[in-house]
């Protein structure tokens, strides 16, 4: 009896002392370390962000374990990736924080993939003979920048919704993530001289190559598309299908992946074919992410000459990808070097 | 008398405007031509909406502007509003080398005896050669604003039982959630967990002894509350009608007592520390208090002859540590749990035919155990376990007639091999070597799984 009135005496002052950390920051919680990333830049001081995943794991397997729900329950806002990434852990998080903001369809819980452009939209019926295939779309849309500029808008939007009174601030961190998110991927210069919102539309509607090989456009490009511009075309390898927003953006054509199906691991028969492929196709890099075996990556490049490149995929997966922007130089640094 | 008569009356005033309508031909032509305009109308309406609609969705593809939720997937939204529906079967081969079969060497365990006369409960016993465990139905849906609920039958080949059906709040304040229905009892760590989501093939060896095939499942209600400390501490407590064959019994005839419901209580605490990185731990404390009575036939002429009416208890731990590795499909993964489970049967000699004179003496059984295992993915989508179980620590029964008995305790060991060749499909090897003290001797007995799990359609995740 005793222990236990100890034991509700002890729970009684902690809670005390929570109450009190409790400033009017939000508290915002993100599933993935790219979503904390872009939250904090549109936040400011205004929020405390904290990622379920660190960026160095497989996004799909995480262990739903004690310390998330405590992340949950003191929540104000959380934001997923959504198209079912995080289907294996995020429900019983949620429904252990017994957190009513941050439920699905509340204020608090905020969708990241809502109005974005999604790829790989099955058009038929999905069955998973085919592997683990999202039937609403493949989830690895941060990867293109033109996402990662609208997941930031998307986010100042909520938080104007839950904090009012600062909605005018995370409106202009918004549009400074945006701007600088701009300014590297087609250079100050460009931006400047055209306009970040015609750049845009160009990149949506395929003429931007064509305008950057024109001398005006050309002369003042710099960033990610300068980078990457000897790459258009190429034929690349990944290991999961997990870059073709990024490939996609860049102009790159995925010819084929190391798993013979979304989520199955690599077998010996289908290396045997991917090298055969990558040979025909004249693929000349095999992409993937730090968390898998880069064992079958090295067999295929070893048959075929490619080079492996291996890097992270999300904020925090190498200690170079410090925030989003971050991320994004690493990725092109590593696939243009 | 209004509601009868109001569709004659309908029924009459229609007939008569039909009848007005076929005598006045004019009146029809004219009522056709103005449909037919009205429709004309229509279609042009309908076209202008159309046209709209591709201008907006043209407004809404311009890249820099985020649409306003227009694009909105309707497979996705018509998908959320049904139940999820899931299906999961668990089949396996069972062999072991004990001359009656395992589930006939547990059912003789020393200390840990059956506590009714009668066959009437329905029981899972593994037989040599192919068993079907269960099909396991799964319904579950938010079904309001405030409310979650779910339903789950086990199908086997003798019929459908109610597994859980339960609905659980969703709206509470202050980390408050109320569970009612029927459902597995949280204390503990293994207890609240279906048979697919165990790491070895069958439940561990003192829940099984204690709590019977189904674990401590009934009719009843858990209030539970998420500590607002900065690590987690869950709390709960549950109310049960006290229907378990094994500790909480009820029979309710002469010369037992007649007792109403709810019968047993059940008070547990969680306790998770805020670990760095990929690590998870989670401690527990449970307590369980009711009411049991026993039916005995001494004789084995097949009809009862001697009564134990009184409470049991239950006690015990829990701890469960996870290392969640940073590679895909489980590989590095690090399992490791344990629990201790220890009950008390204070009963009461009520009535017994053979002997009347030790009517109103006590019996106290007292037995305990515990498991500890761990499992490692050692390769993506491949698990290797092992388990150690020790029950009968304590053993001792306290007889009505004045004497004591102690029988000593028993073992089982064994490994595990899994391959999960998807989220959706597992294949287990399993083996257990026990050494298992019953009524006739001791028996060493060695067993063998292969089990096949597969699930079909949409399962909700699994919790810690």
């Amino acid at each position: 009896m005793k222990t236990l009135s100890c034991l509700i005496g002890l729970t009684a002052l902690a809670a005390v002392g929570a109450a009190d950390a409790r400033a009017d920051r939000l508290r915002i919680v993100t599933t993935t370390s790219d979503l904390a990333a872009i939250a904090r830049a549109v936040a400011g001081d205004a929020a405390d962000v904290r990622s379920v995943c660190t960026g160095r794991e497989d996004p799909h397997f995480i262990a739903a374990k004690p310390s998330f729900i405590m992340q949950a329950r003191d929540a104000d806002l959380w934001i997923r990736i959504g198209l079912e990434l995080e289907i294996g852990w995020e429900q019983p998080i949620l429904d252990g924080s017994r957190n009513t903001r941050i439920r699905v369809g509340g204020k608090g819980h905020l969708d990241a993939s809502e109005g974005l452009l999604l790829l790989d939209v099955p058009q038929t019926a999905v069955t998973r003979a085919m592997g683990d295939v999202h039937p609403m779309g493949n989830p690895h849309y941060w990867l293109d920048p033109l996402n990662g500029r609208r997941i930031a808008g998307v986010i100042a939007q909520r938080l104007a919704q839950l904090a009012p009174d600062r909605a005018a601030v995370f409106a202009r961190n918004a549009a400074a993530f945006q701007q600088a998110l701009d300014e590297r991927m087609f250079g100050a210069a460009l931006v400047k001289a055209v306009g970040a919102e015609t750049l845009w539309t160009q990149a949506q509607d395929g003429t931007l190559a064509a305008f950057l090989a024109t001398g005006e456009g050309g002369a003042q490009a710099a960033g990610w598309v300068k980078a990457m511009q000897p790459l258009r075309d190429q034929k690349i390898v990944t290991y999961h299908k997990s870059w073709i927003y990024l490939a996609n953006r860049f102009g790159l054509t995925v010819v084929a992946e190391l798993e013979p199906k979304p989520g199955v691991p690599p077998t010996a028969a289908h290396l045997e074919e991917v090298a055969e492929i990558a040979r025909a196709d004249g693929a000349k890099i095999i992409l993937q992410e730090p968390f898998y075996s880069d064992k079958a990556a090295r067999r295929v490049a070893a048959q075929t000459g490619a080079r492996v490149v291996v890097v992270a995929n999300a904020v925090g997966g190498q200690p170079e990808a410090t925030d989003y922007l971050a991320l994004m130089d690493l990725i092109v640094r590593r696939l243009t070097e | 008398m209004k509601s009868f008569w109001l569709p004659i009356f309908c029924s009459a005033l229609a007939l008569a405007a039909c009848g007005s309508l076929a005598a006045d031909e004019p009146a029809v032509t004219n009522l056709l031509t103005e449909i037919r305009t009205l429709r004309a109308r229509l279609e042009s309406l309908e076209k202008q909406v159309a046209d709209m609609k591709t201008k907006q969705t043209a407004a809404v593809a311009a890249p820099l502007s985020a649409p306003a939720g227009a694009l909105a997937d309707t497979r996705r939204s018509i998908q959320s509003l049904n139940p999820d529906v899931s299906v999961i079967v668990d089949t396996f081969y069972h062999a072991d080398n004990s001359k009656e079969g395992i589930s006939h060497v547990t059912g003789e365990m020393a200390g840990f005896g059956h506590t009714h006369a009668d066959g009437e409960h329905h029981h899972h016993g593994v037989e040599d050669g192919f068993n079907l465990r269960h099909l396991e139905l799964q319904f579950s849906a938010d079904v309001d604003p405030y409310f979650k609920g779910s339903a789950i039958a086990a199908v086997d080949l003798e019929g459908a039982e109610l597994e859980e059906a339960v609905i659980e709040t969703t709206c509470l304040p202050w980390g408050f959630k109320v569970k009612g229905g029927k459902f597995f009892s949280d204390f503990g760590y293994i207890n609240a967990q279906h048979s697919h989501q165990w790491d070895f093939t069958d439940r561990p060896l003192i829940h099984q002894l204690a709590l019977g095939d189904h674990g401590l499942n009934d009719k009843g209600l858990q209030v539970s509350w998420l500590a607002p400390t900065p690590f987690y501490l869950l709390a709960g407590v549950e109310g049960f009608q006290g229907d378990n064959e094994n500790m909480f019994a009820y029979h309710g005839e002469s010369p037992l007592s007649t007792r109403e419901g709810p019968r047993v209580g059940v008070g547990w605490l969680k306790f998770g520390p805020n670990l760095p990185g990929r690590h998870g731990l989670q401690l527990g404390l449970f307590s369980g208090l009711g009411r049991h009575q026993e039916e005995h036939d001494g004789d084995g002429d097949g009809t009862a002859d001697h009564w134990l009416d009184g409470m049991s208890r239950f006690w015990g731990g829990d701890v469960v540590y996870k290392y969640d590795a940073p590679r895909p499909c489980g590989a590095g993964d690090f399992i490791c749990q344990a629990e201790y489970f220890g009950r008390c049967k204070d009963l009461e000699l009520a009535g017994h035919d053979l002997a009347p004179e030790l009517v109103g003496n006590s019996r106290v059984d007292k037995q305990d155990g515990y498991y500890v295992q761990a499992v490692y993915g050692f390769l993506p989508r491949w698990r290797a376990g092992l388990r150690w179980e020790q029950v009968g620590l304590i053993n001792q029964s306290d007889l009505p007639d004045g004497t004591s008995e102690s029988y000593g305790s028993s073992y089982r060991a064994g490994p595990m091999l899994d391959f999960t060749l998807s989220e959706f499909s597992r294949i287990r090897l399993q083996a257990n070597r026990g050494s298992y003290k019953t009524n006739e001797g001791t028996e060493d007995v060695t067993e063998v799984f292969i089990q096949w799990m597969i699930s079909l359609g949409t399962h909700g995740a699994h919790k810690f």
